[in-house]
Parts: structure tokens; sequence; C-alpha cells
């Protein structure tokens, strides 16, 4: 409104904080490039992004391992290069990692295991990361596979 | 926040239901009131004399059952699908309430979400 | 356009089960944003009120389907943090 006091319009925008969680794969649903499209917007109007959470199948964005064609996005290095960019925490759930061979060298270690395949700066932590951003009231933004 | 977690995806076929429990277990762990919703196919999960164990799987009925003792204040069935899997209040597990799924049910919630 | 009480964020076509549960959950003061897949239902949009619905653009553009629908209901990823960061709830479907 144009005719807000202005004690209203010094004051801070209420905080656009942003939690992703993608639960859909790279390759197999169109779930990670949508959410990098909204992260990208995101930052692009001063909102802020805490963490980006991977559950379920989402985890696979995480792998180091993925050699798309080289005519093809490589969607696991531009959310590493994105998160990086911008120092955003890219967090994936730890439960859904393991069951789905996405480990880091802690877990390499502890499983014996012949090598781990999490791109940096990716993490592996527990659905306590995702329930702290719903707690904390961040928007939070589920990006799933299509159909 | 009060959360709702919808699981429309039936059991066994899929690991969505599994994690969106584990979602909703996570939730009351940390003390943050949250119901469970069954709708569409996902009320297969709720069938009485399930043996998970015939495909090498973990039966989910004890951790349904336990789910309300950890926190979890409901568990909800949507009427019209139960209907639809031939499924009667006398074959669904314990403490499930059946309800009507749509905008009255999910407008009650701040956050609503699904596992995938 | 007055803020939303929920942003329906829907990316599954109109043939696809939670496309249905999804339409059953819209209320009178809610929106709904095609996304993906999503954006095929542009052309049974019978369905839905219209005044509300809105669809992603390049999904809209990458499926041919942007003249099937007018042009004040395509929306920018912009749009779209915009409608996320100020509806009440955002549900992605």
């Amino acid at each position: 409104m144009s005719s807000s006091l202005p004690e209203q319009t010094q004051t801070p925008a209420p905080a656009g904080v942003f939690t992703l969680v993608i639960t859909g794969a790279p390759y197999s649903s169109q779930a990670p490039q949508t959410a990098l499209g909204f992260a990208r917007a995101a930052l692009a109007a001063n909102k802020r992004i805490d963490r980006i959470f991977l559950y379920g199948d989402g985890v696979h964005l995480a792998s180091a391992l993925s050699v798309p064609p080289s005519d093809e996005l490589n969607l696991s290095e531009a959310w590493a290069a994105f998160l990086a960019e911008n120092s955003i925490a890219g967090v994936a759930c730890i439960a859904s990692a393991l069951r789905r061979g996405l480990v880091n060298d802690s877990e390499m270690q502890r499983y014996g295991l012949p090598g781990s395949n999490l791109r940096a700066p990716f993490e592996i932590a527990g659905l306590g990361e995702w329930v702290d951003s719903a707690a904390s009231g961040s928007r939070v933004i589920y990006f799933h596979k299509g159909g | 926040m009060r959360a709702l977690i919808i699981i429309d995806q039936p059991p066994y076929g899929s690991w969505e239901g599994r994690e969106a429990l584990d979602m909703a277990l996570s939730l009351a762990a940390f003390d943050q009131p949250v119901a469970l919703l069954f709708c569409g196919a996902g009320v297969n999960w709720l069938r009485k004399g399930q043996d998970a164990g015939k495909v090498q799987q973990k039966s989910i009925e004890r951790n349904l059952a336990a789910a309300p003792i950890f926190g979890v204040e409901a568990l909800l069935a949507d009427a019209g699908a139960c209907d639809q899997y031939g499924l009667a209040e006398a074959d669904l597990l314990d403490d499930v309430c059946i309800t009507d799924f749509g905008t009255e049910l999910t407008g009650g919630f701040d956050h609503v979400a699904f596992a995938g | 356009m007055t803020p939303l009480k929920t942003l329906h964020i829907l990316n599954k076509p109109p043939d696809h089960s939670r496309y249905r549960l999804c339409l059953c959950a819209i209320g009178p003061e809610d929106g709904l944003l095609l996304t993906e897949n999503g954006v095929l239902a542009v052309t049974w949009l019978a369905d839905i009120n219209s005044e509300r619905c809105f669809a992603l653009a390049p999904d809209l553009e990458a499926r041919g389907l942007s003249p099937q629908i007018s042009s004040e209901q395509i929306v920018s990823f912009e749009d779209m943090v915009d409608m996320a960061a100020t509806a009440e709830h955002v549900i992605s479907w």
C-alpha cells in the first residue's frame, strides 16, 4: 500500500524464508529442475532459502557418480554449484540415502562399503533437519515426481 | 503448527507410505502436532490381517498401532476410498477414524505434505 | 488479486489419481498453479475456476500449450515464488 506509515515501510518485509524439499529423482522426474528454477527465482526476489532437503528418491540428486550424456544438463552438478555459490545447505535424509546407496565417507567406514558417492556440498542428516524447517516457520515447498 | 501427512500410495509397491510414516513419527518425536491421512489406494495400509513377510517386507501394522503412543494425534481414513476398496470399519486397524477428504479437512492444517 | 488462502501446486496430468484429489481440496479462496505435466490440464479447464488457476510458463511453452490458456493465467517462476510466499498455506500435490 502506498499510503503505509513511514515506520511500516522501514520495517523489513516478513522473513521470506523457504525450505525446498525434493522427493523426485533426477532423470526420472522433473522435480530437481523445477525446484532449481524456483530456487533461483526466490533468491532473485531477495528471499532466503535456509536449506534444501532431499527425501525419498530425491536423494539421488546428491550422487557424485551420475554421468548424463554431455548434451544433457548434469542436475547434480548444477544443484551443487547453486548451493555452493549461495552458501545454502543441501541435506540428504540419511535413511532415504542409505537405502538407495548414497553414502558419505563416514557412512562408508561405518558399514565397510567399497566407496562413497556424496557430492559436496551436500551433507547427510536426519529428518530432524526437515522438522526444524517446518517448526521454525520456514515456508516449506515440496517438489515431488510428476506423472 | 499442525501438520497433516497424506499417504495415497498402496503398501509394498513403493516405499512412499513407509517414508510418509517416518515423516509423521519424526514430527511427533519433536513434539509437533501431526495427523496421518490415508486416502486413495493408500487406505490399503489400514487393512487388518496383512502378512508383509510374504513379500520380504516389514509389517507396518505394528508401527501404525504404535503411532498414537509416539504422539501422532490421529490416523484418518477417507470414507470414499474405504468404500472403493471394500474396507468396512471392522476391516480397519484399531484407532482409525473415518473422515471425508476435502477442503474442510486439509484446510484445518498449517502444513500438508506427501512423502513423494 | 486478494492473497490466496491455500496455493495448490499441481504437477500431475489430469488422469493421475492425485490430480483428482487436488481438485477435491480446492476451496473458494484458494489458487491452483499447474506445473510440469500438470499444465496438460489447460485442455481440461472446464474443471477449474479459471480466475484462480495459473500455469507455469516454461512448462506450457515446452509442451506447446501457451496458446491454450489466457495470458493473464501464465506465470513465471518469479510469480510462483511470490504466490508461494504470500499464500497462507501451500500444498504440493
